[in-house]
Parts: structure tokens; C-alpha cells; sequence
């Protein structure tokens, strides 16, 4: 994993630490946000994991039904 | 599994430290005042501060070049300063304002209280002025310095009459600066020099604002004191420190930019000290610097300075003049945003650190001053508003608590899926799934509408943190301001023994409103489903004692308002939890009922 990735996981650990524990916790998904995000940035890297963990950020909202969604497989490199 | 722990430690380590900066920061006891310096300053009255260093280049960047004089001299002359803002004078040695005392504003609550002092002479312990001056480019000008006594015409300085000072070199030259003052905190300076020499000359006029000596800081992440300007329509904020470090590699210059337009200056958290091109389509070459007079951190001296891009060349009988503007006052929203349209001074208003989100602190700002001014009261202004922005958010807060009441009524059955699936999370998962499909809920609003709150909410804080116009006002009971620290601590009985534990260390100041605000947290996070982790519910029944003892010593304003909005999102959680049970209820009845 990438240092950009590690840091960026490292935020989102401190977010679930601090701020998460005075907003609550209020995700629709499973796995929720944070844990999406973690995968994600794992999985696909810095890049590619904050921008599919912004966008599952802005699908969870009301008028999406929300449920079961996992962080797609990275596809494997071509040739 | 071991990496999710590093993480978690990572993440606390963080956090910790992150906690302990800012319990360092926001309780930096005030340095304690440096006597020897001021012994040295008074044994040899008459002789300046040492040079800045190096000698400015030819072409010329302001600097103190002037010689220490080898026989003491009478004090320098004064030319009064007033308007219904400013007290203060004119340092006739040197052209100088060096002397100015904000009359509307005390240092303290106290009603005798001294008047809040901008700036100040060279010989006190917080030098700081503006000063007008001109390098000689051709190396052979006699220009005016630290030392030359000038000669005023006309005074004192008030609105609507100018002072002028001249200096002729006695070589040909004739150097004038006309001052003149507004009704608040603006002073424009003309200078101009008139050859009637037989030579040609080559002088760089120059404005700038200088402090000799670092202030104390209120040290917050979210509050920036020093230099400051928006040059090129950017704004450059340097703070102290950075301007040593970045000094220390380039000679001194922490920052240099010819613009047109713009402002530059230091600013305090309520006071700034800028000076900026009298015409907006004026281009100036201005910069920020640091000097070093020795003496370690106790001679570290601060510049602004604006200056022609490049020195004029005065045929005789020629003249030329640079206009420039000098404020030093209080930065009052309405009153920077006045002078920002009547001067045409680019993005005046961003002297208050309004930050990254200005496009909301402002507008809040504007909002809650409207409201102080219907009612009276900054404090009632504060829970007024919130109440509106709570208001504002209610259908998606109603949304989010709705389903985290259901939340919270499904959570036995969710505990017990995970018991009965312990080994298999995928079977686990999708029996949730089926559960909130049976239920027909969505066990929550989402995490967009609460991430949406946040930067909201941060700005409300922050323009309570940063606005001038809470300073010194009172709120109910033992609340007489607002900006300042709730003055009471649970430790010695809110006063009833005869200590002040606070003075042995600030984890020991535990005020009234601060013990308020940590209550409605910890019933706030009652309301709440608990987090499925059960380090995580650990953590989080510490939160609120975290929080409460790293917020007791920010200014109770802001603790009013964390407690309220607290309160309120209890209200409005509570409200809905009950109507949600009724509604419960009704359908059972009515389904017994069939």
C-alpha cells in the first residue's frame, strides 16, 4: 500500500475514533461508510479509493435505498 | 487483524496528541514581561534599536540604517492624533506614528480599565509603528532617517485637517509627507520630494509597518495572528514563526510581491495594522521580513513594508509623490467591509480570518449581528440563531432520528443475528438485509446529510471565534463576556473555597457552562445507538469528559452555544423518539383491532 493510502486510512480510523462517536453513526449501507472507504483505499489505492469513497459518501443519503454494498474488485491489470 | 490495531494506535496517538497541542496552546500562560531588555532601553534612551541586519541594497528595500547619534538629544517633538476611535501622536523623529490608543475599546471588563494601545514607541516593551521614509537609490542622497527631526505644519491630525512634515537636506532636496486621518482608523500619507538641486537624483519611497517585538499568540489552529495581506488577490498569511524560518533562508525577506492594489500588514486576533496603495490601480512592491537584533527571541523584529517597484529618477526642478493608506484600528466586520467599497481595497474583510469556508462564516456573521442588534444580547443572538440553522435542518435531522429511534428498537434482534452468524458474516449480512427489508426501514439517513452539518457548524463556531463584535459582551449570571473564558471552576465549589486551583495547572479550570455543555453531550450520545465495536463504545463513553475538559478554557460564547445545540438536538431527538413510539403503539391497537 502506498504512504498517500496508509495516511489516508489513518484519517479515516481517526475519524471513527473522535467524530463519529459525537455525530453517531447513521450509515445505510453495509459495509458502512468508513469501513467502505478503508477497503476501498486498500483494495484500489489512494487515487482510485478516495474518489469511489466520496462517491458512496454522496449515495448515502435518504433518497437512495441504501443496503448491501461492497467495494468492487480492483480488475486485474491488463496484458 | 493486527494491522486494524496499529491503525487504532495510530489513530490514538494522533488524537492525543492533537488533544494535548490544543490544551497547550489555547493554555499558554502569557510571557511573563522581560525587564532586562526594558533596563537596557532606558540606561541609553536615545539610541535606536541596532540596524536590521545587513544594509538594504541599492535598489532598495526599507531598512534601519540610521547611526546611533553621539550625543543625547532633547525627546522628539509630538504632533497630537484624535478622532472620535484614535488617541495618539506623531513621532516627529523619524515621521512616525508610534503612539496610538484605540478609545473605544478597553483591554479589560474593568470600568477603569486602560484603553486598548496599538501601537507603541520604540523605548516601550511592545515597539510597534508605521513609518514613512525613502532609500537613496544613487547612494549619495541624504535621505531622512530614524533620527531626523522634521517639521509639522498644521495639527493636531483629525478628520479634515492634515498635518504635513518636511525635511529639507540641506542639499538641495525637500522631502514632505502630508498625514491626513478619517473618523476611524485610516490615515493616508503622501509623500513627496521635490529636487531644487543642481543634480540629478534617485530615491525609492517607501511605507511600512514594523514590530519589534513578538506578541503573545492565542495560539489556535483555527485563528491566524501575523503577518497578513492579500497581494495579487490572493491572500498570504505568514505567521511568525514561518517567517523566521523562511527569513532565515532568504536574507531576511519572509515573502516579496510586486501587485497592484491590495493590503498588507499584522494582524491580532481582534487588531490589524496594515498598509496598503492609496490607489487600488497603484502597483507596489511590498514584503514581509524578519530581522534578528540579537538578544535571541527577545530581538526578533517584524516588517511590512511597500515600496515602489523601482526608484525614481528626480531631474532638478523635478518632484514626485507615492501615495499610500496606513490602517490601525479594530477589525469591525461592517467597518473593513466599508472601506472595502468606498477604497476599493481588494478583499479587505478577509483581515479577519474568516477561513476556507468565509462563503458561510460571513453570511453567519452578518446574520447573527442582525440579530444582536434586534435583541441586544450577543448571547440570546447566538441561541436565536442556532435555533434557526437547527430549524433549517430539521427534515433531514427528522429523517436521521427517525430511523435511528428504529435503529435502536431493532437493535436485540440485530444482536441477535450476529450472535446466531458469529462464524459466518456473509450469511449475518444478508439477514440484516432481510430484517430492515421485513421492518421496512433503513436503519439510517445516511452519512451525506450529517457530513453536510459539519462544515456548517464549524462555521458558526468559527465566526463566533473570530468576530470582534462578541468581545466584552455579557450574557446571563457570571457570563460578563462572551470571548473570554467562563470565569468559574468546579474545583474550589464555583468559589465557595478561598483557592484558585487554575493557577497550578489549567486542567484544573472546570467551569459552570462547561460542565453544562459535557452533560448534554453525554445525553446526547445516550440517545444514540451505541457503535457495534466494542473498543469503539469504550472510547465513546469517555467522549464527552474528553471534550468537555479540552473545551473548558474556550471562550464560554462558544460553550453556550455547543451546550445549546446540544440541548436542542436532544429536544428534537427525544420528540421524535416518543412520537415514533406512539406511532408504534397506534399500529399495534389498530391491528389487534382487524
Amino acid at each position: 500500500m502506498s504512504a498517500p493510502a496508509v495516511m489516508l486510512k489513518g484519517c479515516v480510523h481517526a475519524y471513527r475514533y473522535t467524530l463519529r462517536g459525537v455525530i453517531g453513526a447513521n450509515c445505510r449501507f453495509y459495509p458502512s461508510c468508513s469501513d467502505y472507504a478503508l477497503e476501498a483505499l486498500s483494495a484500489h489505492g489512494a487515487a482510485r479509493g478516495s474518489l469511489m469513497s466520496a462517491k458512496r459518501i454522496l449515495r448515502c443519503n435518504p433518497w437512495h435505498p441504501g443496503g448491501y454494498d461492497p467495494v468492487p474488485p480492483p480488475t486485474p491489470p491488463k496484458g | 487483524m493486527d494491522q486494524k490495531r496499529l491503525f487504532a494506535a495510530i489513530a490514538l496517538s494522533i488524537g492525543i496528541l492533537l488533544i494535548f497541542d490544543v490544551w497547550n496552546r489555547t493554555n499558554t500562560p502569557p510571557t511573563p514581561p522581560r525587564p532586562q531588555q526594558q533596563q537596557a532601553q532606558t540606561t541609553t534612551p536615545a539610541v535606536p534599536a541596532p540596524s536590521a541586519g545587513t544594509p538594504a541594497p541599492a535598489t532598495g528595500a526599507p531598512g534601519d540604517q540610521a547611526a546611533a547619534p553621539a550625543t543625547p538629544r532633547p525627546p522628539a517633538a509630538r504632533v497630537a492624533i484624535e478622532n472620535p476611535r484614535v488617541a495618539g501622536s506623531i513621532n516627529l523623529r523619524g515621521a512616525r506614528i508610534d503612539d496610538l490608543v484605540l478609545t473605544t475599546y478597553r483591554e479589560t471588563l474593568a470600568p477603569n480599565s486602560p484603553q486598548v494601545r496599538l501601537l507603541d514607541r520604540r523605548d516601550s516593551l511592545n515597539p510597534y509603528f508605521a513609518q514613512w521614509g525613502w532609500t537613496a537609490a544613487d547612494g549619495r542622497t541624504r535621505v531622512p532617517d530614524n533620527e531626523t527631526d522634521w517639521t509639522a505644519t498644521g495639527g493636531p491630525l483629525a478628520p479634515g485637517r492634515p498635518v504635513t512634515l518636511t525635511w529639507d537636506n540641506g542639499q538641495g532636496q525637500v522631502f514632505e509627507i502630508v498625514l491626513s486621518l478619517d473618523a476611524e482608523y485610516m490615515v493616508t500619507a503622501e509623500q513627496r520630494v521635490r529636487n531644487d538641486g543642481s543634480e540629478p537624483v534617485s530615491l525609492l519611497p517607501w511605507a511600512r509597518v514594523r514590530r519589534e517585538h513578538t506578541p503573545q499568540t492565542a495560539g489556535f489552529y483555527i485563528l491566524h495572528e501575523g503577518f497578513t495581506g492579500v497581494l495579487g488577490g490572493r491572500l498570504r498569511e505568514v505567521t511568525y514563526s514561518d517567517a523566521k524560518s523562511e527569513g532565515a533562508r532568504r536574507g531576511g525577506i519572509a515573502m516579496e510581491q510586486e501587485t497592484t492594489g491590495g493590503w498588507a500588514g499584522f494582524t491580532d486576533k481582534y487588531w490589524l495594522a496594515a498598509i496598503m496603495p492609496a490607489a487600488p490601480d497603484q502597483t507596489l512592491r511590498t514584503a514581509y521580513r524578519h530581522a534578528n537584533d540579537g538578544g535571541g527571541a527577545a530581538g526578533d523584529r517584524w516588517q511590512v513594508d511597500m515600496a515602489l517597484p523601482a526608484p525614481v529618477s528626480l531631474a532638478p526642478g523635478a518632484s514626485t509623490q507615492m501615495a499610500t493608506r496606513l490602517f490601525a484600528g479594530a477589525k469591525e466586520v461592517h467597518l473593513l467591509d466599508s472601506y472595502m467599497n468606498r477604497l476599493n481595497i481588494t478583499d479587505f474583510d478577509k483581515a479577519i480570518d474568516f477561513g476556507w469556508f468565509y462563503f458561510l462564516v460571513k453570511p453567519f456573521f452578518l446574520a447573527l449581528d442582525w440579530i444582536f442588534r434586534l435583541t441586544g444580547n450577543f448571547g440570546v443572538a447566538i441561541l436565536i440563531f442556532t435555533v434557526l440553522i437547527k430549524a433549517a435542518f430539521f427534515p433531514l435531522a427528522n429523517k436521521a432520528y427517525h430511523s435511528m429511534a428504529r435503529m435502536k428498537a431493532l437493535a436485540p434482534k440485530m444482536t441477535e443475528i450476529k450472535e446466531r452468524y458469529k462464524d459466518d458474516p456473509q450469511k449475518a449480512q444478508s439477514e440484516m438485509m432481510a430484517l430492515y427489508r421485513t421492518e421496512k426501514v433503513n436503519p439510517a439517513s445516511g452519512c451525506l446529510p450529517i457530513l453536510i452539518q459539519i462544515p456548517v457548524f464549524f462555521a458558526l463556531y468559527k465566526a463566533l471565534f473570530v468576530t470582534i463584535e462578541m468581545r466584552h459582551q455579557p450574557f446571563f449570571g457570571w457570563i460578563h463576556d462572551l470571548s473570554a473564558p467562563d470565569p468559574t471552576n468546579l474545583f474550589n465549589l464555583f468559589g465557595l473555597l478561598p483557592f484558585q486551583p487554575e493557577q497550578w495547572s489549567h486542567f484544573l479550570h472546570m467551569p459552570a457552562w462547561a460542565v453544562i455543555m459535557g452533560i448534554t453531550m453525554f445525553v446526547q450520545q445516550k440517545l444514540n445507538p451505541p457503535p457495534p465495536d466494542p473498543i469503539q463504545a469504550k472510547i465513546f463513553q469517555w467522549m464527552p469528559i474528553i471534550f468537555t475538559f479540552m473545551l473548558a478554557s474556550m471562550p464560554s460564547g462558544l460553550i453556550i452555544y455547543w451546550a445549546w445545540n446540544n440541548t436542542l438536538s436532544i429536544g428534537q431527538q427525544y420528540y421524535i423518539m416518543r412520537h415514533d413510539r406512539a406511532a408504534a403503539k397506534a399500529a399495534k391497537a389498530t391491528g389487534k383491532a382487524k
